[in-house]
């Protein structure tokens, strides 16, 4: 679906930001986090479409929704993740319970259990996952069997247990995954149906407002209508085809508990008065604990946009550059949470500000729709594919580009993240003359590292553009700014800890080293400091003190 | 400027009546403007059915060096009976002091302008704070306040004497009036002024806060006379001086009540509750959100109470909900100037400061050697708020027991 | 019955800070919000409309073309109409120049019975522009009232006085400006309202277009200029007391003695 206009997804972005000023302040968060308690009336309110009808976003126009398109949604996923991940959560449990019906379903399915959906504001739920089957879908055990009428498929018996599913306890459809004759496949399963039976609310370490549940399935008659697409045997490719999009959504999770406790951390230091001074003027605090943050989230949202962009000009798939996003997003909002902890001292370890809850929730996004182990493997399956399928010049065409573009764009760090994007392609090809990646931890090394250089090559490319995304909250020069910075620690990474992958699995002396040219990434260092001085004192304008 | 009668006109006379100078007169059912009489006041415009009258405000060049003199509208408090004249309101003596200080500077007079039932000697009281003049008008249709006769009754006295500074109170009705009559006259008007200045070249410099009290801009208005400004309540310092002569100058200026468009059916007024409000007080204590709770602001009362002071808070006091939003100093509450603010845990938001920073003396009381407050105080004083309004209350207690 | 709203989009000055070495507003991050006074002025157009089914409510407002973000959003409100002013001509407007913009436009739309109006911006803080587009279109005008009804084809409005309210009956048209009702929750549009906005009429005018003299408007025809913007200045000496409290309170007495507040 192609975006809203850029007015639109702004009001309502700014109507939901209004409902959670007042109906979801941090002392009611709190307290229902405590309680280790789903706020449902205000999840339900948040469906009626005179409030804001917020599951509305994720169904097409032509069944009643609204029709978002992905960047509307990721803005929309980031906002709720700053408001608290477990409400985003429920609500990204129906985007996603949607999405076999969207991807898979008939006409006439679409328009039953879509109008359904919208009309009478249906929570949904998303039942894949079973305690032996999480990220790896393949050993699937819910079983649906055929129930066969004068020799006709009049429905199906499903039976199984899911686990850890969001709003399990509270939705009123399901779509669950099961193993059918023809494969697995998807089916619409009704809460009140007979045999089915939610379990209790899971004692979670993090997003505690958002509702956990086992499913029973003992049994459940479903008709044969309800069975996604008509055809057995199509669940994998349905999950598989939105794989793009949803690790999108949990990349924006990631950016928005990310985001949220740095913004706490940079208004709490301009308050705090340490020997003589607020801690936002000292470097050792700063440059440690809020600029690489900064920079690492910004480039995670210039990645997320990127591939939100290809997704809604049309574009299908996009797996890897889900993954992509996902790992990155998420790595970083986890370790700009830890960090903020740190940066608030002791108070950060209380429950009186949000920083430690926000830790405890962000760490799941670095496990749901895909552990970034998971994600490390897929983005280096993914690339190494290209690597092989261009013989090496993958990414040598993307450093060509970037040192195309930097004779005109000189300050937006692409020279020195085309020497990253290099260094990776040095490596890989190593790996590859040298049957490196028969051993994991060196696929998933690389996982990582492509995940930076990549994202070096987007933002440097985001940064020199004429007008920036309505996202950026900051000016050019700091925009900039982080952008070079992030080029910079990519390349070098890239190169460090590239060299050391190939070097601690082979004894025999190459090239690598020339090829790196660590040397020349080592050079471009230069500048970082001021450069950070100038994106500490600009996160201190755009986020002040309260 | 310029005032003509177009062709649509209908010869309905309601100007005729209308016109407070008798300029009107009519001629083959056409009415006809004596232009020598003609204030420009506006007042036919308004009566006219078919709008057949129109005046033109070209900002041609004028002639400013006719324009000399600094006016002030008095301003009179608002009574429970709407045909009953209140006091004159202190802003209007705020005004007059800082309008002398002007009109010293430009070596001009400073009128004081009374619009009245009839007048109650208060050339007296004008003079005691600086008018060298007052333009007395008097006419029953003042009671009450009245967008449309004030604007015609004040404009035509524009036209007829043309001052070259016009000062109004920012309240509701100088914030009403002052618009209407720029708007009219095609003059410059700066709204809620903080501060006045004459520079070099003898304009009017009219500071203001914008943004929230962020920023202060510094207004001209070169071209135009009078220059027009509403000033903000309780910021410019009250200057009495020794009594003099006062020249009384009565305007007799007819009033056609259909001039009056809106009515006034009924008034409420809110009982006064004992206690004087904060932008009249004297002493003001003021608390924060540094006093923690409800329950520990409350002490504050009993040290109003002693010193005789009303009691003031800060935003966060309010938004925390430990007093009422009518005691909010500030930007978004009431602007105050206190001979005395005594600020307990107050840390000093820009948006508190802009309401208090004019106070003669300001203590304030804050744990943290930082609080912004501080930078606006005479007396800083580093402790626990709330012990300290304690201790004080014991020791004035003990001391007043001695005594 | 025709209404018009005039509304105005505005930095939210709750976020505006201040550069303190160039003395400037930083307006990165900033966001731009619809004028609260506006926004009530919104609400209870939208009140009138109800309780009079003919009514037709026109938005309109003068600002670049990223302004119309505000009038969508008033359009999800629930008005019917909007209007953008919009043209290199208006840029620098004083209150005077932006009265009589907006005044051409009404003029040019069409016929009004209501002008409603926000009491003043958070931006500027004047509350000039609702009496001076009064005075272009020689209609009465209430200030600052609270609340405004349409009866009998006459107003019936609450406007505020010192310590009270009148309650004020005014023949239509009327222009009235509006302040808000303290802890007053705006309503804000749901995602629904939002998109059917969408297809609501939206014009955007230039100075051509409402028929308005190049010299009345911007920089050139407004009377008032900005000579200087400065951050506020403190300028006072501040003597520190860092003691225990019983010899502050001793020191607080002191002070009051000696600037003569008690004996």
């Amino acid at each position: 679906m192609p975006q809203l206009d850029s007015i639109t997804r702004n009001l309502m972005l700014d109507s939901l930001n209004e409902y959670a000023k007042r109906k979801l302040p941090y002392d009611f968060i709190r307290e229902k986090d405590r309680e280790n308690e789903c706020p449902v009336d205000i999840l339900r309110e948040m469906y009626d479409p005179e409030v804001l009808g917020i599951h509305l976003i994720s169904i097409p126009r032509e069944y009643g929704g609204i029709g978002g398109g992905t960047t509307d949604l990721y803005r929309i996923c980031e906002l709720l993740a700053k408001i608290d991940l477990g409400v985003a959560t429920s609500v990204f449990a129906t985007y996603l319970g949607i999405d076999p019906i969207n991807v898979g379903g008939t006409e006439e399915q679409k328009k039953k259990w879509l109008g359904r959906i919208a009309e009478k504001r249906l929570m949904v739920a998303y039942g894949a996952t079973e305690p032996d089957a999480g990220s790896d879908l393949v050993n699937l055990k819910t079983k649906a069997e055929h129930v066969v009428r004068d020799g006709k498929i009049i429905g199906y018996r499903i039976t199984g247990l899911k686990q850890w599913i969001s709003n399990g306890g509270i939705a009123d459809l399901y779509t669950i995954l099961a193993m059918a004759p023809g494969g697995p496949s998807w089916f619409v399963v009704e809460r009140d149906t007979e045999g089915f039976t939610p379990a209790h609310h899971e004692d979670k370490h993090g997003i505690r407002l958002s509702n956990t549940a086992g499913l029973s399935l003992d049994s459940v008659y479903v008709p044969a209508d309800n069975l996604i697409g008509s055809v057995e045997g199509q669940g994998l490719l349905q999950a598989q085809a939105v794989f793009g999009y949803t690790r999108l959504m949990v990349a924006a999770f990631g950016l928005g508990c990310g985001w949220s406790a740095l913004e706490t951390a940079v208004r709490y230091s301009q308050q705090r008065i340490q020997s003589g001074g607020p801690l936002s003027e000292k470097q050792g605090y700063t440059h440690k604990l809020m600029v690489p943050h900064a920079v690492n989230l910004e480039a995670a949202r210039a990645y997320i946009e990127y591939v939100a962009q290809r997704l809604d000009s049309g574009e299908h798939g996009l797996a890897t550059e889900g993954a992509i996003a996902k790992y990155w997003s998420t790595e970083s909002g986890n370790r700009a949470a830890e960090d903020s902890i740190q940066a608030l001292g002791g108070y950060g370890y209380t429950k009186d500000f949000p920083v430690e809850k926000i830790k405890r929730d962000v760490k799941i996004t670095c496990i749901y729709e895909g552990t970034n182990e998971i994600m490390e493997m897929t983005i280096y399956r993914g690339r190494w594919q290209e690597h092989l399928k261009t013989r090496g010049s993958y990414y040598l065409n993307m450093a060509d580009e970037l040192d195309e573009l930097s004779k005109k764009n000189t300050d937006c760090g692409m020279s020195v993240a085309a020497m990253g994007l290099r260094a990776l392609s040095a490596v890989m090809e190593e790996c590859r003359l040298n049957k490196l990646t028969r051993h994991q931890h060196v696929t998933f090394v690389l996982g990582r590292l492509i995940s930076m250089a990549e994202h070096s090559y987007i933002f440097s490319k985001a940064a020199s553009a004429e007008r920036y995304s309505e996202s950026v909250k900051f000016d050019k020069p700091t925009y900039k700014a982080m952008a070079r910075v992030f080029a910079k620690n990519a390349a070098l990474e890239v190169a460090i800890r590239g060299s050391s992958l190939v070097l601690g699995a082979v004894d025999k002396a190459t090239n690598l080293a020339e090829k790196i040219n660590l040397a020349a990434i080592e050079k471009e260092q230069y500048g970082i400091i001021s450069d950070m001085d100038l994106i500490s004192k600009s996160l201190c304008q755009v986020f002040k003190a309260r | 400027m310029g005032i003509e009668v177009l062709n649509n006109c209908i010869g309905c006379s309601k100007c005729v009546g209308s016109c407070p100078f008798e300029a009107i007169s009519m001629s083959n059912k056409k009415a006809v403007i004596d232009l020598t009489k003609c204030t420009l006041c506006g007042a036919c415009v308004q009566v006219c059915p078919v709008k057949a009258i129109v005046i033109s405000r070209e900002m041609v060049k004028r002639d400013l060096s006719a324009y000399r003199d600094v006016w002030v509208f008095v301003e009179f408090a608002d009574d429970a009976d709407i045909k009953k004249q209140g006091e004159i309101k202190k802003v209007s003596f705020e005004l007059l002091s800082k309008g002398r200080f002007l009109a010293d500077k430009l070596n001009q007079k400073l009128c004081a302008v009374v619009l009245t039932d009839k007048n109650r000697d208060y050339e007296k009281i004008l003079s005691e704070y600086g008018a060298d003049r007052v333009y007395l008008l008097e006419n029953d249709e003042y009671l009450p306040y009245d967008t449309d006769i004030y604007s015609a009754s004040i404009m035509s006295l524009i036209n007829k004497y043309k001052p070259s500074i016009f000062l109004f109170g920012a309240t509701y009705k100088g914030r009403d009036l002052a618009p209407r009559m720029a708007a009219n006259l095609y003059v410059g008007l700066t709204a809620d002024c903080t501060d006045l200045n004459i520079n070099n070249d003898g304009l009017l410099v009219q500071s203001r806060p914008a943004f929230g009290g962020n920023i202060m801009a510094d207004i001209l208005s070169p071209n135009s006379r009078p220059q027009m400004a509403t000033v903000r309540p309780n910021v410019m310092k009250i200057v009495k001086v020794l009594p003099k002569a006062v020249e009384v100058i009565k305007e007799d200026i007819r009033i056609d009540k259909n001039i009056r468009r809106v009515k006034v059916v009924q008034r409420h007024k809110e009982e006064e509750k004992g206690y004087t409000k904060i932008e009249n007080a004297d002493i003001i204590v003021s608390g924060g959100r540094g006093l923690k709770s409800k329950e520990k602001f409350e002490i504050l009362n009993e040290l109003a109470k002693l010193l005789n002071a009303s009691v003031g808070a800060s935003r966060a006091a309010v938004d925390s909900g430990f007093i009422d939003k009518k005691h909010q100093v500030g930007q978004s509450g009431t602007t105050v100037r206190p001979r005395l603010y005594l600020a307990f845990g107050i840390s000093g938001a820009v948006q508190h400061l802009v309401g208090m920073k004019n106070s003669d003396v300001i203590v304030a009381i804050n744990k943290d050697p930082n609080a912004m407050i501080f930078s606006v105080s005479k007396y800083a004083i580093i402790g626990d708020a709330h012990d300290i309004a304690k201790k004080l209350i014991e020791k004035i207690k003990s001391a007043k027991a001695v005594a | 019955m025709n209404i018009f709203v005039c509304i105005k989009q505005v930095p939210d000055t709750t976020e505006v800070k201040i550069n303190p070495e160039t003395g400037t507003l930083i307006r990165a991050g900033v966001p731009s919000i619809l004028n609260p006074y506006d926004h009530f002025a919104v609400v209870n157009a939208l009140k009138i409309k109800k309780s009079n089914p003919d009514a037709v409510v026109n938005v309109i407002s003068m600002g670049p073309p990223q302004a119309k973000a505000v009038i969508q959003m008033a359009l999800a409100l629930g008005c019917d109409n909007g209007y953008l002013l919009s043209d290199a001509a208006f840029a620098g407007s004083d209150t005077w120049a932006t009265a009589y913009a907006l005044s051409s436009a009404i003029k040019k739309i069409g016929k009004y019975d209501i002008i409603i109006c926000g009491m003043q911006a958070i931006d500027g803080d004047t509350a000039q522009v609702g009496p001076q587009i009064a005075s272009q279109l020689n209609i009465p005008q209430v200030t600052f009232a609270d609340n405004v009804e349409i009866e009998n084809k006459k107003a019936l409005i609450k406007r505020h006085i010192d310590d009270g309210y009148d309650t004020i009956e005014s023949p239509l048209p009327v222009l009235v400006t509006m302040v808000m009702p303290k802890d007053y929750e705006l309503p804000f549009p749901s995602f629904v309202n939002i998109t059917k906005a969408l297809s609501k009429p939206f014009f955007t005018y230039t100075a051509d277009d409402i028929m308005a003299k190049k010299e009345y408007l911007g920089l050139k025809g407004s009377p008032t200029q900005v000579n200087r913007i400065y951050p506020p200045q403190r300028e006072v000496k501040t003597t520190v007391i860092n003691t225990t409290s019983v010899e502050a309170v001793d020191k607080i007495i002191e002070i009051l003695k000696q600037e003569n507040f008690i004996k």
